[in-house]
């Protein structure tokens, strides 16, 4: 061997030596959360490392790692070593990029990699991503026309060599951002990271005897890859197709999806959706493709963790120019808010494949950036953040208030009140706002805000399904619309908007989807829905068929005769008509 | 005088008799009674103290550790509670964080509230972030929110919840005055009472959980006291709480969501007892008993805590999954792995354990009593690690072949592993995920364990411990004497304490010498008011002042734990360096020109340590060495080419004072066995601690 042969790993030691290379991953996003100045890596997590192999596969991820980050690290790592063949690089060598089309899909993803050496032979590599406080430009959202403006872009290139860190990049960077200090110290704790992890390899090779890390890399790579496919080989086989239409700038957008499930491998082509726009909004294939690989990893293997052999039954591919694999120099910044309706795509496009498991579509999250000033006179530009309805399963009612495919956590009222000076006035679910199904979408809330703090307010929304609702599957009914309004009066929800002192704010969130025939949701169930007011009982008459006394505690379902067809259309909510063209979008919501 | 400390888990109460002149030590173990855990408690007590012919008037007190309130959680057998909140936020219990605990698993679950919706009602008023009051409280919706919520049905218990109470008050204590004095049979807990913290999910949540446990917990501390007292008790009874403190009776009546986990806070506290005597600053605290594993790190002779736990996970043990409690708590790691957990195949085709476990019933398969899935438990007997002789003392057998069958039919077969290396296959799997655990626990604090001491306990700790050790990189393992009873001992070296910490968030540049003072002395009043009400005198009343701080613009605070002083206006000056050296030391960065605001202010009292004395033995004073105490010998798999080797086999109460050991062997104690790995050095110290030094 140089190492152990393959055979001598068994069930045992495979587990044991393959999670152990996980928790050190771990440890390695540990040391970047604990160094990191910025709350985007130690709060948001939105970050991730990975060890890979001498050949640039990888064989660990973090296990925190956010979904866009599956599947990109190996294609990033070749073209870092096409750039910088191995056989130039020397210890203490860190190479960076922010390319979007190397990288993750937006300029804000910094992306590093460090070759860890034994005995003068490189024996594997380690990779940090972090989501930078700034990168110069325009600021985040989706207002650049082309990339240009969005900020700088460095190509692939030596932050460190043999150990030295360049000071001109550096110098570039810092003079290049509003807050350097966030940025530089960013950087330097994805070099500290690195140089953990790096150790931290070297230590666990010493541990065990290895001084080669690719046998154990094969033997966990095809692990995975057997395991998924085996998994691939529950859904059933066939061709499928999806397309949903986005709420775009000049007119909607057409997201278009083929996906062919065969027995132990699915391809998914984007073929047929519309082209790139311009706005910060266009997604670079690396991120179409990672969101494709997490919907087809919860679908299947959720519990599997990342690594090469896990995505190598799975195929993605869109033609370029199409939206979802946008060429330079479009911009980016914004790709996240487009890119996430790939999941819903997937699952509506599989439904048939694993009707078990596939999820009705959710009514996603809201980011909305106010900025103004403080009574106290400080400035404030922070986002609000509210979620709508998580889309319903085979089984399970959609939770309430639940974002998804992202991820945020709500600010709490009382910590929202105290940093903007801005009062909540009420902040609740809305009834019946929950697409109706056998198992029942997840409501939508309203949170009317008013502006208190005595100064004008800017308000920058980048709201969806504003149009679009979140469709039920199955037979199960559609989420209600989100909608904003200031002071009664309907805006746009990707628009910005100014906000005079006393002001009242009101958000409405969408709901989920339902899952299966609204008329086949157990009475029991819609009673306690009424009981807890979840539905109404107009509601449970128009959508379930099923009038509820609340006090009396019955229910009885109508005759046949006048049962409500299913997949029950209900009255869209107060439909807003895109007014303005520009729009903005709000920071940290890379996710 | 005599003290008792009874600790109530969920298979067994735990006694633990100390004579503080003596130190001399009893212990007794018999089964919880789960319908009234108070029977078991008293029946124990009182053999107690017959078999050890102490009479009841003289133990001065008993000290109180239960799961009481956790099971009433989890069990959701809790009182049926109304909740008031202010209008317009009824819903906050429902919307929760708005967040994904799993990003991957579509199919996950989250822990409904434990008021229902429809039995929350809203009531007209208003406080803003600065205490002002934005719209007076009217009285007439509260009465009417209340009959209301009568009318629906018949609660005992009522969480009174609004916006900023933590700020102000006021309209939360003018509710429950009204509330008492139209009902006085309800429970009521308001918000700013429980913990007057922002973040209105978390708080609510945490009153709600104190509510709708207080009936109960109320019933059963009076029918302990009663008991007691009939059987002539006329000592103190004090509560142990999560924190690692104990409080009055009273006091836990007021806040039972503060006695969540104190088993396990028990633990850690001997832990970190052990640790002072041992002049050991590092400490890594290692529990395992039947279902999980726990772990706590102690630095300098204290546990380290957090304000932040978890009751009642909902999916598969997942952390998020629970609801949110906000208490004073020592900060604890659990890990889904003891005794019964089951092995199988995960979803790549490998060997896992835990986190499901077979419970105590039917138990692992080696019980007899009818499980058919492999556990830890019955590979630790195939690997001879266990004795089927000597389970629990030799108080249960155990069937060997049929802990072989379950791992052949579950394990070895499905992997394609022979038997042997099945078995250690889930041994080293479980240890692991402890090492693991550990690993990123203190990596996420920065706490450096390597030249740290793990002290190993619970009924599968010390067959764990030196391996999870060496993993570790750990030179150091101590086992203490009655280490089946630790939580019970625990309860023991506790000393009453109280915590108070309360959210005002303010710059530090806006604040004087003077105010600044003024806030900590208010808020060390009130916790000391519940020890002077328990009678501990104002000389010997300790204070530690923690504060919340953060660079203005950043979501992350730092714990500063400030200098002890009698003069705070002082020490005021010192606070923005002190914050700045915190800062530094935690994120490795230096000084950023930003202004400092407090966010959260924390003050424990702490009464004076409880007599214990540092050496204790249980039961007969040891005399032999290692050759006097063996046993006898037998086969144990050791991992690597020699396979089954047989090893000596000794008697922990046997071995005295500097009797000393070198590995593989078996040292068995009645409820736990320690496994010394090969070339490991053990040697019997004089407070009776097997100390293991683990071989290079």
């Amino acid at each position: 061997m140089d190492g152990m042969k393959r055979q001598e790993f068994d069930a045992v030691s495979l587990g044991i030596l393959w999670d152990r290379l996980i928790s050190l991953t771990d440890e390695i996003v540990s040391t970047l959360v604990r160094t990191s100045f910025s709350t985007i890596v130690s709060e948001s997590y939105d970050l991730s490392c990975v060890v890979l192999d001498a050949e640039a596969n990888s064989i660990a991820q973090g296990t925190m790692s956010v979904p866009i980050f599956i599947g990109s690290a190996p294609v990033t790592a070749r073209h870092m070593l096409d750039r910088f063949p191995a056989a130039t690089l020397a210890p203490g060598d860190v190479i960076v990029t922010n390319d979007p089309w190397l990288g993750t899909g937006h300029l804000y993803d910094i992306t590093m990699m460090r070759p860890v050496f034994l005995n003068g032979r490189i024996v594997a590599y380690t990779m940090s991503i972090t989501h930078l406080p700034d990168v110069g430009g325009i600021g985040f959202g989706s207002a650049a026309a082309e990339i240009y403006q969005e900020g700088f872009r460095f190509p692939i290139c030596k932050l460190v060599e043999a150990g030295k860190l360049n000071e001109g990049l550096i110098d570039i960077i810092r003079t290049n951002v509003r807050v350097p200090e966030q940025v530089v110290g960013d950087i330097m704790a994805n070099i500290a990271c690195n140089e953990v992890g790096g150790r931290q390899v070297l230590e666990f090779m010493a541990e065990y005897g290895f001084d080669d890390l690719m046998p154990l890399s094969r033997a966990i790579r095809e692990q995975s890859e057997r395991a998924m496919r085996e998994k691939i080989g529950t859904l059933k086989p066939g061709t499928y197709r999806n397309s949903i239409d986005l709420e775009g700038f000049d007119g909607p957008i057409r997201f278009v999806c083929r996906v062919d499930v065969k027995r132990d491998s699915v391809a998914v082509d984007f073929d047929g959706t519309g082209p790139c726009v311009r706005a910060g909004v266009n997604v670079p294939f690396c991120y179409a493709r990672a969101m494709a690989l997490y919907s087809v990893k919860t679908l299947t293997l959720p519990t599997l963790p990342n690594n090469a052999g896990m995505v190598a039954p799975i195929s993605v591919s869109a033609p370029a120019g199409c939206i979802l694999n946008a060429q330079s120099p479009f911009a980016t910044g914004g790709r996240h808010a487009m890119g996430h309706f790939v999941t819903p795509l997937v699952y509506g496009a599989l439904a048939k494949a694993a009707p078990d498991r596939v999820q009705a579509e959710s009514g996603m999250m809201n980011l909305v950036t106010f900025q103004g000033r403080h009574p106290n006179g400080r400035g404030v530009s922070t986002i609000y953040f509210a979620a709508g309805g998580y889309g319903a399963l085979d089984g399970i009612d959609g939770a309430s208030t639940t974002p998804h495919p992202s991820n945020m956590a709500v600010v709490p009222v009382e910590i929202w009140e105290t940093i903007t000076g801005m009062t909540i006035e009420t902040k609740h679910l809305m009834p019946d706002s929950g697409g109706p199904g056998k198992q029942r979408g997840g409501l939508g809330q309203e949170v009317v805000l008013r502006n208190t703090s005595g100064s004008l307010m800017t308000m920058l929304g980048m709201g969806s399904r504003t149009r679009f609702p979140a469709r039920g599957m199955f037979g199960g009914g559609e989420g209600r619309l989100r909608a904003h309004s200031v002071d009664g009066k309907p805006v746009n929800a990707k628009a910005r908007v100014e906000l005079p002192p006393g002001a009242r704010i009101t958000i409405r969130e969408a709901g989920g989807g339902g899952f299966g025939p609204p008329a086949r949701r157990a009475p029991a169930a819609v009673l306690a829905d009424v009981e807890n007011g979840f539905v109404t009982v107009k509601g449970a008459l128009g959508d379930y068929g099923v009038t509820v006394d609340p006090r009396q505690g019955t229910v009885v379902r109508r005759t046949a005769k006048s049962k409500p067809k299913t997949a029950a259309k209900r009255p869209a909510a107060a439909k807003t008509a895109a007014r303005k063209k520009t729009a903005t979008m709000a920071p940290g919501a890379g996710r | 005088m005599y003290r008792i400390g009874v600790d109530i888990g969920g298979t067994f109460t735990d006694f633990a008799l100390f004579d503080a002149l003596g130190g001399r030590m009893a212990i007794h173990k018999q089964l919880t009674t789960p319908r009234d855990p108070s029977e078991a408690v008293l029946d124990g007590i009182g053999a107690l103290l017959t078999r050890n012919a102490v009479p009841i008037d003289r133990v001065g007190d008993v000290v109180h550790g239960t799961t009481l309130v956790t099971n009433l959680v989890i069990e959701r057998k809790g009182a049926v509670t109304g909740m008031l909140v202010t209008e317009g936020f009824r819903d906050i219990l429902d919307m929760g964080y708005e967040s994904r605990y799993d990003l991957y698993d579509l199919r996950l679950r989250f822990p409904a509230p434990l008021v229902p919706r429809r039995l929350r009602a809203e009531v007209v008023e208003r406080v803003r972030g600065d205490g002002t009051v934005a719209r007076r409280l009217d009285k007439a919706s509260v009465q009417k929110a209340v009959t209301g919520l009568r009318r629906k049905a018949k609660i005992e218990a009522l969480a009174v919840c609004l916006l900023h109470a933590y700020a102000n008050p006021a309209h939360e204590q003018a509710i429950r005055k009204l509330v008492l004095k139209e009902h006085p049979d309800l429970y009521v807990s308001t918000s700013a009472d429980v913990f007057p913290n922002m973040r209105e999910f978390e708080r609510w949540t945490t009153t709600t959980v104190n509510a709708y446990t207080q009936p109960m917990f109320d019933r059963y501390l009076k029918r302990l006291e009663e008991g007691l007292a009939q059987l002539g008790f006329t000592g103190r009874i004090d509560i142990m709480t999560s924190s690692g403190g104990t409080v009055t009776t009273e006091t836990a009546r007021r806040f039972p969501v503060r006695s969540l986990e104190s088993g396990p806070a028990a633990g850690a506290l001997m832990s970190a007892y052990h640790g002072r005597t041992l002049q050991i600053d590092n400490l890594l605290a290692f529990d395992m008993g039947g279902t999980t594993a726990k772990g706590a790190l102690i630095r300098a002779g204290a546990p380290l805590k957090k304000y932040m736990m978890e009751v009642a996970r909902v999916h598969e043990f997942k952390r998020g999954s629970g609801l949110p409690v906000r208490i004073p708590v020592i900060d604890m790691i659990e890990i889904g792995a003891g005794g019964g957990s089951l092995a199988g195949v995960d979803d790549r085709g490998l060997l896992r354990v835990g986190p499901k476990s077979a419970g105590a019933d039917p138990g692992p398969a080696c019980y007899g009593r009818g499980g058919a899935g492999a556990t830890l438990t019955d590979a630790n007997l195939v690997l001879g690690y266990l004795d089927a002789g000597f389970f629990l003392g030799g108080g249960m057998r155990l069937d060997k072949t049929a802990a072989e069958r379950a791992i052949a039919a579950t394990v070895a077969t499905p992997l394609s592993l022979n038997l042997a290396r099945a078995a250690w296959g889930m041994h080293e799997v479980i240890n692991e995920d402890v090492a693991r655990a550990f690993r990123i626990h203190a990596s996420e604090r920065g706490f450096d364990y390597r030249g740290a001491t793990m002290v190993a306990f619970g009924g599968s700790g010390p067959v764990h411990a030196m391996a999870i050790a060496r993993k570790l990189k750990i030179p150091r393992v101590v086992f203490p004497v009655g280490a089946g009873v630790m939580s019970a001992l625990g309860l023991l070296v506790s000393p009453l304490s109280f915590e108070v910490a309360h959210s005002k968030r303010v710059y530090v540049d806006d604040l004087t010498a003077g105010a600044f003072a003024e806030q900590l002395g208010r808020l060390g009043d009130e916790a000391s008011g519940f020890l002077k009400r328990a009678g501990v005198g104002t000389p010997d009343i300790a204070m530690t002042i923690r504060l919340d701080m953060r660079y203005q613009g950043q979501n992350h605070d730092i714990e500063l734990t400030l200098p002890r002083t009698d003069d705070l206006a002082a020490l005021f000056c010192d606070l923005p360096r002190l914050f700045a050296e915190s800062y530094a030391e935690t994120y490795l960065v230096s000084f950023i020109e930003e202004p400092v605001e407090i966010i959260n202010w924390k003050v424990e009292v702490t009464g004076p340590a409880p007599n214990f004395t540092a050496g204790y033995s249980l039961g007969t004073i040891p005399t032999g060495d290692a050759r006097s105490a063996r046993k006898g010998s037998r086969p144990i798999y050791l991992p690597g080419p020699a396979g089954y080797v047989d090893v000596p086999v000794l008697d922990r109460y046997g071995l005295a004072p500097g009797a000393s050991l070198t590995g593989p062997a078996i040292v068995e104690e009645r409820e736990s066995t320690c496994l010394i790995g090969t070339g490991d050095r053990a040697t019997v110290d004089e407070r009776y601690n097997l100390v293991a030094e683990l071989a290079n």
